[in-house]
């Protein structure tokens, strides 16, 4: 299918919203945005050429809602749809509706979605395409007793995952059968309710590894090439918090190696568009295949950042049946990227959600830096969508200096109105661990990151100390002044004019 | 006054010596003078230097109690009158359970998902009571003590802000 | 020389300062309680508190009753948050902070300077009660205070924080005052005694029981609000003053607010629930339409089956009454008639507009609410409607039967504007009571009373359970779309600012008492 796309809309919110529309104006593409009545106000919504709005707050009647989104589609004369990440990025239904319905759907065909959703089926392809997996469940395990059966064989630790779950949700750890028995059951409700399926999936846990995934990008003509690697071992529940090109134990001749590998696992599938292979990697260098995320992802701009491309226009292009112009070896890695992503959870308080209003906010800027973000001073942060409030990203010629520019972003960063993650990160960037590279998917409870922080907390409380007294005394001084005369010029006081 | 900055252990004392004019105020901190000049103010917002260091203050609320802040860009709780809390936290460790105790309350703002527990029954301190729905996340409040559930405040569906009650326990 | 007297000023404040002694003073902290000036201290702006009357001492003759300064009370004006006030704090580390003659003596004068500058006065009570020693001289110092309660009510706004006992008549005064905030565990007040009920009726009862802060917010309705402890009283007098105007001649402050007035919410129409009997929270209503939903709730936890408390709408402070469906599906009876009565009467002498939202089936039926008055009760709710001359706006959610819906701010009462959601259903009784009643025969005929009743009732709330008969009428002045219900009542208070209105002269009415 070879079709110029004139305009596109966006089926998502936020920030990536946001990014997809930048794209389109750098390409002259009109953008078309959909809004819940939660996002009335958000920034997508003013920098589109067009806003549809599209149904109340709850995502399942909005960003969720399939018929509503291609209907607008239709209405707003949308060429192609954009999904984003999260919402229907990975549903192959609506793939297949925007297919029906002559609308080219930025992505994979939902045939590779339907395989690659299926984490099963995909493991399957992928031992044929000699792929290398984790040990665990062939297929889907419906059955509790099933599900222990194999857990006692691949060896707890096991993960409980949904067969349609990704980007880290639907997935529960268990230590032993009894607890197997417990998250086995709440896991397929979560899995029920995110995703309307609830088949699991069983898997062995393998400890103090290292998440590590490839970028991969592959056109209607058959060409795939991988766009290097991203380690985002920095975790917690599975959640992505930080991740980085290139990534400290990976050199030239692994890239290569398991490049390769990952563009085999593409092809094995057929994939079409931009995705990503996820791999695990154990403390003896071995890396173990989990799953492709047919999607662009939250993350993508760290290897924008160290290869110079623009994966969103690239997708683009890519939708229009245009081949890709580059061969993998014109391919270099440049510098270091790493990505931090600020979520309005307050890590002093357990991540406990923050929403509300942002009445202020400073973004920071410099060299290398860069903020994919929804934020500006007065904008609305919503209980009802995810917490993911800004990327900040840090590009340096090498680690440390990507790592000491980061450091200053996150120093600048001022949020108002909401909690954020941004206290975790700074104490990360000089934690000794993250700097020499000794990283793991359990690195926040290996080095106790979290008690770290509180202790970085309280030397900025007291470098702080004085200030904070002196802001109080002036508080309460300047108060009475302002109060005073306010009170006198208010009203002409008709107190003394009162009779009687 | 004495004051206390976030989780601190060293309380701090602070009070006002006097004004002079063009904006400034000598304070004495910690034992020390210092001035502080007022460089720019609103109701809640304040640019000051303190000595020679350049702040900006700006106050989200104030209670008896304490004050929360954003000092140069950080978040930051200063509770004033330390010496009285401790005299307080007496009235509570006498009075058996303070009033406020019975209180289970969401740390969160949230929606309620599920109603986990039933009144009138016992219940232990962790047991869960009702779970809260936000930002895609579930999060299970849990009884903060044991006793009796007297009382759920919220039902399903019910949105609720942070502090808001949502049981009592006695 | 003049070094001396400077040297003996500052040696006098501090003996008078240190109230009662050292001792006394650990021994209040001991209970985990503060000493008077400390709670000033924590009430006013910093540094604004000038003290008055530091050095009365009493004028018994009794040997057996020692000297101290400030005879038992500390008292003065201040500022909060910038407001003038003037207060008095009991003193428990003085006799016990009992009232004697001087004691009574220098609180007058502070509310007398009140009066006079047009200020709220507060209280802050911890008393051991009237002075034994001095006799007839407390009792007359009590009933002097009880005159000037009298006298500032409805002139000034009158706050009093319960932190301690306060026993005997003593409590009339803080039960003459507008508001009452009661510190768990602290703040006590009973006519008489749990020792006296012990003996007089041998009746096992503790103090917390008896006159504690929960008692009296839960069951008597004297206390209006709960503090979890000192600092969190503070703060709740503090808030509500913000609401509220100086004195009888202002209005209270207009704060600028983010909240765009003309903020619609789709959310509205669907808190009600389809079916029109099961329940739902008002509250909700209510945190919905006022600025940045703060809603500060008065008796909470008193008659729970209305609410009332403050908000701003659109800046301007409200006062707002609704019935809660949650509890007694909304009903009004003894406690709650009372409860809104005396709330609407305080707005109305503080010149603070009414808002009321109604959702109420009726009274509550029953030999108990008949044989205790519900018909003097609820013709309060109805007095202090009429009375008020402030602007009044209502709006009807739902459910607004017979004397209830008259009771609950109805257009004949006076009120200003009248607004109605399309759910609201006005009718002299409600669909199942009316059909019993007009179609006695039918259904005393009919095949299947049960059907035949479902299918006249559904008919009977099709035709008159809806606004537009009572909007024909003019009764009801606007339909409106519930999702505008926050810009249509701002609009109508902006309208109604000026309102003036006034009533035929007289020393006062005769309600129903």
């Amino acid at each position: 299918m070879s079709k110029k796309i004139t305009s596109i809309l966006i089926a998502n919110r936020g920030e990536i919203a946001l990014r997809v529309i930048r794209a389109c104006r750098d390409l002259g593409i009109k953008s078309i945005a959909i809004y819940s009545d939660e996002d009335i106000r958000a920034v997508h919504v003013k920098r589109a050429d067009e806003a549809y709005h599209i149904g109340p707050a709850a995502p399942a009647q909005s960003y969720l809602n399939m018929t509503k989104i291609v209907e607008t589609a239709k209405t707003a004369g949308a060429d192609a749809i954009h999904p984003g990440y999260g919402f229907l990025s990975e549903n192959e239904n609506f793939s297949e509706m925007c297919d029906k319905n002559g609308i080219i759907f930025i992505g994979p065909t939902s045939k590779a979605m339907e395989l690659t959703g299926d984490k099963m089926k995909c493991k399957a392809v992928m031992k044929k395409a000699k792929v290398p997996t984790v040990p665990g469940s062939d297929g889907i395990v419906e059955d509790m007793q099933e599900a222990a059966d194999i857990a006692d064989e691949a060896g707890y630790p096991v993960l409980l995952k949904s067969a349609f779950g990704g980007g880290g949700r639907g997935i529960r750890l268990a230590n032993d059968e009894k607890q197997l028995r417990q998250e086995f059951e709440m896991a397929s409700a979560e899995s029920r309710a995110a995703f309307g399926k609830a088949a699991l999936f069983v898997e062995k846990y393998l400890e103090r590894i290292r998440h590590i995934e490839f970028q991969l990008i592959r056109d209607s003509h058959g060409n795939s090439r991988h766009l290097f690697e991203r380690e985002c071992s920095i975790q917690r529940r599975h959640q992505k918090l930080i991740e980085m090109s290139p990534s400290p134990v990976v050199d030239q001749k692994t890239r290569e190696r398991i490049g390769e590998i990952a563009v085999r696992a593409v092809d094995a599938v057929d994939y079409l568009n931009a995705g990503t292979a996820e791999f695990l990697r154990d403390p003896q260098g071995n890396f173990y295949f989990i799953e492709i995320n047919s999607r662009l992802q939250v993350e993508h701009p760290v290897t924008e950042l160290v290869t110079g491309l623009d994966l969103v226009k690239l997708q683009i292009g890519v939708a229009q049946g245009e081949e890709l112009t580059f061969k993998q070896q014109d391919l270099k890695m440049n510098g270091c990227a790493i990505e931090c992503r600020i979520n309005a959870e307050d890590p002093f308080y357990e991540f406990a959600p923050s929403t509300g209003i942002v009445p202020n906010c400073n973004l920071p800027y410099g060299p290398g830096i860069r903020v994919d973000t929804y934020l500006y001073p007065g904008c609305n942060v919503s209980g009802y969508y995810d917490s993911l409030v800004a990327k900040l990203l840090a590009w340096g010629r090498n680690f440390d200096e990507s790592r000491i520019r980061m450091k200053n972003a996150l120093d600048e960063f001022m949020i108002e109105g909401i909690n954020t993650t941004i206290p975790l990160y700074k104490t990360i960037m000089d934690d000794p661990n993250f700097i020499k590279g000794e990283l793991s998917t359990d690195y926040l409870e290996r080095f106790k990151i979290l008690n770290k922080m509180r202790e970085d907390a309280k030397e900025a409380a007291k470098k702080s100390a004085k200030a904070a007294v002196a802001a109080v005394l002036l508080q309460s001084g300047f108060v009475r002044k302002t109060e005073a005369i306010h009170q006198s010029s208010m009203t002409k006081s008709n107190w003394k004019m009162m009779r009687g | 006054m004495q004051f206390k900055v976030g989780d601190l252990a060293e309380m701090l004392e602070g009070e006002v010596l006097r004004t002079t004019d063009n904006n400034s105020v000598v304070v004495k901190i910690g034992g020390k003078q210092h001035t502080l000049q007022l460089l720019k103010s609103g109701t809640d917002e304040f640019e000051f230097l303190l000595d020679n260091s350049f702040h900006h203050a700006k106050i989200l609320q104030v209670g008896t109690a304490e004050v929360k802040m954003m000092i140069d860009g950080q978040p930051l709780v200063v509770k004033k009158h330390s010496k009285l809390t401790e005299v307080l936290e007496k009235a509570s460790a006498i009075g058996g359970v303070g009033g406020g105790d019975r209180n289970l309350t969401s740390q969160i703002p949230g929606r309620v998902v599920n109603i986990a527990a039933k009144p009138g029954t016992e219940v232990k301190k962790g047991d869960v009571i009702v779970v809260l729905e936000s930002m895609k996340m579930q999060v299970a409040v849990k009884a903060h003590k044991d006793g009796n559930l007297k009382e759920i405040k919220v039902k399903q569906g019910t949105s609720v802000a942070r502090n808001d009650v949502l049981a009592v326990i006695e | 020389m003049h070094e001396e007297k400077i040297k003996r000023l500052a040696s006098m404040k501090k003996s008078a300062e240190s109230g009662g002694g050292q001792e006394r003073v650990e021994a209040q902290h001991s209970k985990g309680k503060l000493t008077a000036r400390e709670r000033i201290a924590l009430l006013l702006d910093e540094g604004s508190f000038v003290e008055l009357d530091k050095y009365i001492t009493h004028r018994s003759d009794d040997p057996t009753l020692p000297k101290f300064y400030g005879d038992g009370a500390v008292t003065g004006f201040g500022t909060i948050n910038g407001r003038q006030v003037f207060l008095f704090s009991f003193d428990f580390t003085v006799l016990g902070g009992s009232l004697g003659e001087m004691t009574s003596k220098k609180i007058s004068k502070a509310m007398d300077h009140a009066m006079k500058v047009g200020c709220p006065i507060i209280g802050i009570i911890d008393s051991g009660g009237a002075r034994i020693q001095e006799g007839v001289m407390s009792l007359d110092g009590y009933g002097e205070i009880f005159f000037h309660n009298t006298m500032a009510s409805g002139v000034i706004p009158q706050i009093t924080a319960s932190i301690g006992p306060s026993a005997g008549g003593a409590v009339y005064s803080p039960a003459m005052t507008d508001f009452v905030v009661m510190v768990e565990n602290v703040g006590q007040m009973f006519v008489t005694g749990p020792e006296v009920v012990k003996e007089v009726l041998s009746q096992e009862v503790s103090f917390e029981e008896l006159g504690g802060a929960r008692a009296h917010a839960t069951k008597s309705g004297v206390a209006h609000f709960i503090a979890n402890n000192e600092y969190d009283c503070f703060d709740k007098v503090k808030k509500l003053l913000a609401f509220i105007p100086q004195n009888n001649a202002e209005e209270p402050a207009i704060v600028e607010t983010n909240d765009d007035p003309n903020r619609i919410d789709s959310k509205l129409i669907n808190i009600l629930p389809e079916n029109p009997y099961q329940q739902y929270d008002m509250k909700e209503i209510i945190k919905s339409i006022v600025d940045n939903g703060d809603f500060f709730e008065v008796h909470e936890l008193f008659a729970e089956n209305i609410i009332v408390g403050f908000a701003r709408m659109g800046g301007r402070s409200i006062g707002i009454i609704a019935n809660q469906p949650m509890y007694l599906a909304g009903a009004l009876d003894i406690n709650s008639s009372n409860k809104a009565a005396r709330f609407i009467r305080f707005c109305d002498a503080f010149n603070i507009s009414i808002v009321t939202l109604v959702d109420t089936p009726g009274y509550l039926p029953g030999a108990d609410q008949e044989h205790n008055g519900i018909i003097r009760h609820g013709s309060k709710l109805l007095f202090a409607y009429c009375e008020a001359t402030v602007p009044k706006v209502t709006c009807i959610i739902g459910k607004a039967y017979g004397g209830a819906y008259i009771a609950m701010g109805s257009k004949n009462l006076r009120a200003d504007i009248n607004y109605a959601w399309p759910s609201a259903e006005i009718a002299v009784l409600g669909p199942e009571a009316a059909i019993t009643i007009i179609h006695r025969r039918e259904l005393k005929n009919a095949p299947n009373a049960v059907d035949t009743k479902k299918k006249l009732a559904k008919e009977f709330r099709d035709k008159f359970a809806n606004p537009y008969i009572a909007a024909e009428k003019g009764i009801i002045d606007v339909v409106i779309d519930p999702m505008e219900t926050r810009p249509m009542i701002i609009q109508a208070l902006n309208a109604l600012a000026n309102k003036k209105e006034s009533r035929p002269w007289k020393k006062h009415g005769n309600i129903n008492l």
